[in-house]
């Protein structure tokens, strides 16, 4: 085996990878939120930008690099899960969490099922925006505005969005810390801190939007 | 306090192969100053009184320094006081009428030998395969020769606290040895005498870590929780560390 495959197959290597794949995925959805948040600020600007990403043809080689960290992220970790479970055949009659400085959570022990829940997020999401109703806003620019605020009338929407989110930020608030331990970053403290803002951020950001239509009708 | 009436659920497995179960035993007069195992020691005394096969569990220094013994006992390595050995817990953190679990390390790493013994030998060929210094030394040299600055010193010292009791393992869902490759390799790493073999030990020993079958980490830190020796996880962030910075040696040609 070449020394690379050596490296993205062992243990340590899948987490390295998993811990690069999920920054740089936080940093997409950073992005991802600061745009959105423009929905409730002015739709005109946000059809701007949106119509700024999709007319520029390098959109083409952004979604595949984001469709690579998605499957890069995924995979590893479902690799490291089954090596997990393979390693501990039998579990413990009485099995409980031994507390003290242990960050051992409801999030860190949910990661495979809260990652697992984007597996049907995220085509549902991007068959229901990107691939949704066209709405021309004149100048050949796409009123995406006007999809968002229209779906999120439906309070089924607004839940599956809401629960989407919690779990979002359940999935981040082990994962952001973790992925700077993988990479062999030894403040743990400052880091699980961070983490855990980041997660209650991004949620309650991307939140907000759904909420805000539904209930305050979705500034203009 | 009063001497206490205990209710032990102690698992008994014949050999790796058989299924294994939680089988009860209540044991009478425990005087608080006695030592888990010494409480197991009694319950042992009254099973080979009325005929039958006592319980296998490891032990050998009873003072929480040779890393033998290896409970989990209520669902955590060694028990529940922190920074503890199972010979070294006490009855006194316990309570008249108390039903307590007794299990053996599990992890596919660690077979069962028989009830509460496990085979470690695992971590003695993950120790093999780089866990030391090969070079011939010569002769004893002055101390301060070789030159260890006191904060490099200190964090050695701290890694090289292992006892190998594998309650990292343990007590990982992953059953991850990574706290005590991490301990390892940290102890060597920070040391001049270690350098020369740096990048060859952490590759060997991380290799023969997934051999032996041993998981993933997942940075929940239960094991430094439970270690006896408060290892800290830092050790696992610089293994990683190390392993990463001696693979992409290997890789780029510098290794």
């Amino acid at each position: 085996m070449s020394a690379v495959a050596t490296f993205l197959t062992s243990t340590i290597g899948r987490k390295v990878l998993m811990a690069l794949t999920g920054i740089l995925l936080i940093l997409f959805l950073v992005t991802h939120l600061a745009a959105n948040l423009l929905i409730l600020v002015d739709a005109e600007a946000y059809n701007a930008y949106s119509h700024a990403l999709i007319s520029n043809p390098l959109i083409y080689i952004a979604e595949a690099g984001l469709i690579a960290l998605f499957v890069a992220h995924f995979a590893s970790g479902i690799l490291i899960y089954a090596q997990g479970r393979a390693a501990r055949p039998s579990s413990y009659k009485d099995d409980r969490w031994a507390g003290g400085t242990s960050k051992k959570s409801f999030s860190s022990s949910t990661m495979i099922l809260s990652g697992a829940f984007f597996l049907l997020f995220v085509p549902l999401h991007v068959w229901g925006f990107k691939f949704g109703t066209y709405y021309d806003a004149g100048n050949g620019i796409r009123d995406l505005h006007r999809l968002v605020v229209e779906e999120f009338q439906n309070p089924l929407l607004v839940a599956f969005y809401v629960v989407g989110m919690a779990i979002l930020g359940l999935h981040m608030w082990h994962a952001f810390g973790s992925a700077f331990e993988s990479l062999g970053v030894t403040q743990r403290d400052t880091l699980r801190r961070t983490g855990n803002v980041i997660a209650v951020v991004l949620a309650g950001g991307f939140m907000i939007i759904p909420l805000a239509i539904f209930f305050l009708g979705g500034g203009q | 306090m009063e001497n206490m009436t205990l209710n032990l659920r102690i698992w008994r497995q014949a050999s790796d192969s058989d299924s294994g179960e939680l089988v009860d035993y209540t044991v009478r007069n425990v005087s608080p100053d006695m030592s888990f195992l010494e409480v197991l020691d009694v319950v042992n005394d009254d099973i080979v009184k009325s005929g039958n096969e006592p319980v296998a569990y490891d032990y050998d220094c009873r003072e929480g320094i040779c890393g033998s013994c290896s409970l989990v006992i209520n669902g955590v390595a060694h028990g529940p006081r922190e920074a503890t050995t199972a010979c070294q817990l006490f009855m006194r953190h316990f309570s008249d009428g108390d039903t307590i679990t007794v299990e053996p390390w599990r992890a596919k790493a660690f077979p069962v030998v028989k009830d509460l013994v496990v085979d470690r030998s695992a971590f003695d060929r993950i120790q093999a395969a780089g866990g030391y210094v090969s070079f011939d030394t010569g002769g004893a040299c002055d101390a301060n020769e070789i030159l260890v600055p006191k904060e490099a010193a200190d964090a050695a010292m701290d890694a090289a606290a292992c006892i190998g009791c594998g309650a990292c393992v343990a007590a990982c869902k992953n059953a991850s040895a990574e706290l005590f490759v991490g301990a390892k390799v940290t102890q060597f790493a920070l040391l001049p005498q270690g350098q020369g073999e740096r990048d060859r030990r952490v590759l060997a020993m991380v290799e023969q870590m997934q051999e032996e079958g041993f998981g993933p980490c997942s940075n929940e830190g239960e094991c430094q929780a439970v270690c006896p020796k408060e290892i800290s996880v830092a050790h696992i962030q610089t293994l990683h560390r190390e392993y990463t910075r001696a693979s992409m040696r290997r890789i780029f040609g510098a290794g």
